[in-house]
């Protein structure tokens, strides 16, 4: 047996374990998963690998090398399901108006990217923690894509189930929390590594409540899309309103400046 | 290593802080300032009382009461022009807003959006906002001079009944277009 697991880990790690099934029983049993299909799936994936890396570090402990490539290779696993799940949630949250949708998607693919890049380039050059940094810049990219999402929700007023607003709350705050706790990890490397854990692990148990307490009852399943106006609509109306917007603005910064008025 | 922490932890808490203002409830367009509150009550449009309100900011008639009235009638006009000019600063506001929301819905509603227009709409809003603090803390501060505020009338007068006339005309055709879209109910080529 490798280095000891602690025992506020190991009973957070069952707690975890434990309400992570829940809520796969609730997904289940209020057929939530036909609503949610990939974010059903990334529970699971997190759950099974969850149970795996129990027993690989019970094995073979944190610090061998084994259990390192092991670990990271399902870090990996589980933030690409993490992402799949996120941009189900996005869908769920713009989807129903296509035309804003295939903008907003568009602008939010641009934010993940623009946000990796800001984040390696924030990182530096230090190759041994490239994963450590890659595994913060895509938490990076999921917390501004959320954020990014749910302003675009509120700019064009769009009505937001109660469940989807969880259910990106939860993927936001948890992955605001693991780019914090990995830069703290990189900086405080020796020290803070037992703790960078439990903090983890503390943090995706609050996440675990709140998608519990969203999925509590069921949802509808398909994103169903609005009625549509005409194509013509959008064009000739929505220039005009710039139009006059534009004026609007024109005469405020008039008034705000009086002499120009006067002239 | 500190500036990584700094660049981390700074883009961490600019996103906590947009997420909280993107969950918050849409913001009450109308502060309950007297002139527009009472518009609202009295089911009319501020354009309605637009002969008064440009009395109301009338220079000769400032003048008139500066040179004749006692001093705190003066103040009190002082007072009083300021509050008609932050009401119908909110009415600004408002006619802008209503704009909005109603490019808002119309894109939503729209199979294609163009992002230029988006873009610009936001730039927009955006400039709006800052000019929209900007006055409203001059006027507030005192710093923008009572008797320069005729040109408020001519503003408001202009922008009213442009705004009613295209508000109207805007609303028209959008509920039209509602309509076809609802009467097609899905057999449409851009109905979903």
């Amino acid at each position: 047996m490798g280095i000891e697991i602690s025992k506020i880990q190991q009973i957070l790690w069952a707690v975890n374990a434990a309400v992570g099934v829940f809520l796969l029983v609730l997904l289940a049993v209020r057929k939530n998963y036909r609503a949610f299909p990939v974010f059903s799936f990334y529970v699971l994936v997190n759950l099974a690998l969850g149970v795996l890396a129990f027993f690989m570090y019970r094995r073979w402990g944190f610090s061998s090398l084994s259990s390192r490539r092991i670990g990271w290779g399902m870090q990996g696993a589980v933030i690409c399901a993490r992402a799949l799940a996120v941009a189900e949630v996005c869908r769920h949250l713009l989807a129903r108006y296509r035309g804003i949708w295939a903008l907003a998607w568009r602008i939010l693919l641009a934010c993940a990217v623009l946000v990796l890049v800001y984040s390696s380039v924030a990182a530096g050059q230090v190759w041994e923690r490239a994963l450590l940094a890659v595994d913060r810049g895509v938490e990076l990219s999921i917390a501004a894509v959320l954020v990014g999402v749910l302003l675009l929700t509120r700019y064009y007023n769009v009505q937001v189930k109660t469940a989807d607003r969880f259910l990106a709350v939860g993927f936001c705050l948890y992955s605001c929390f693991v780019v914090l706790n990995n830069t703290i990890l990189e900086r405080y490397l020796h020290h803070y590594g037992a703790l960078w854990n439990l903090l983890g692990m503390l943090a995706f148990l609050a996440s675990l409540l709140l998608w519990t307490w969203a999925l509590r009852k069921p949802q509808t399943a398909a994103v169903s899309q609005e009625s549509l106006l005409p194509l013509g609509i959008y064009e000739s109306v929505a220039p005009q309103i710039n139009l006059r917007l534009h004026s609007l603005n024109e005469r405020l910064s008039r008034f705000w400046k009086p002499e120009a008025t006067r002239n | 290593m500190n500036v990584t922490l700094f660049l981390f932890f700074g883009f961490v808490v600019v996103l906590l802080l947009l997420l909280f203002w993107a969950l918050r409830g849409p913001r009450k367009l109308t502060k309950p300032e007297a002139g527009t509150h009472f518009l609202q009550e009295t089911g009319k449009r501020h354009v309605d009382f637009l002969p008064q309100i440009r009395q109301a900011l009338a220079e000769n008639d400032s003048l008139y009461v500066f040179q004749n009235a006692p001093a705190f009638v003066a103040r009190r006009v002082r007072r009083e022009r300021r509050r008609i000019a932050l009401a119908y600063l909110s009415a600004v506001r408002e006619d802008f807003h209503n704009l909005l929301r109603m490019a808002s819905l119309v894109a939503r509603l729209s199979p294609e959006v163009v992002a230029l227009h988006e873009f610009e709409r936001i730039r927009l809003t955006v400039v709006f906002a800052w000019h929209y603090q900007m006055v409203h803390l001059q006027l507030r501060a005192g710093l923008i001079p009572i008797l320069g505020l005729d040109g408020l009338s001519d503003l408001v007068s202009g922008l009213s009944v442009r705004m009613e006339t295209a508000m109207n005309e805007l609303g028209e055709r959008a509920a039209l277009a509602a309509e076809m879209a609802s009467s097609l109910d899905g057999r449409g080529p851009h109905v979903a």
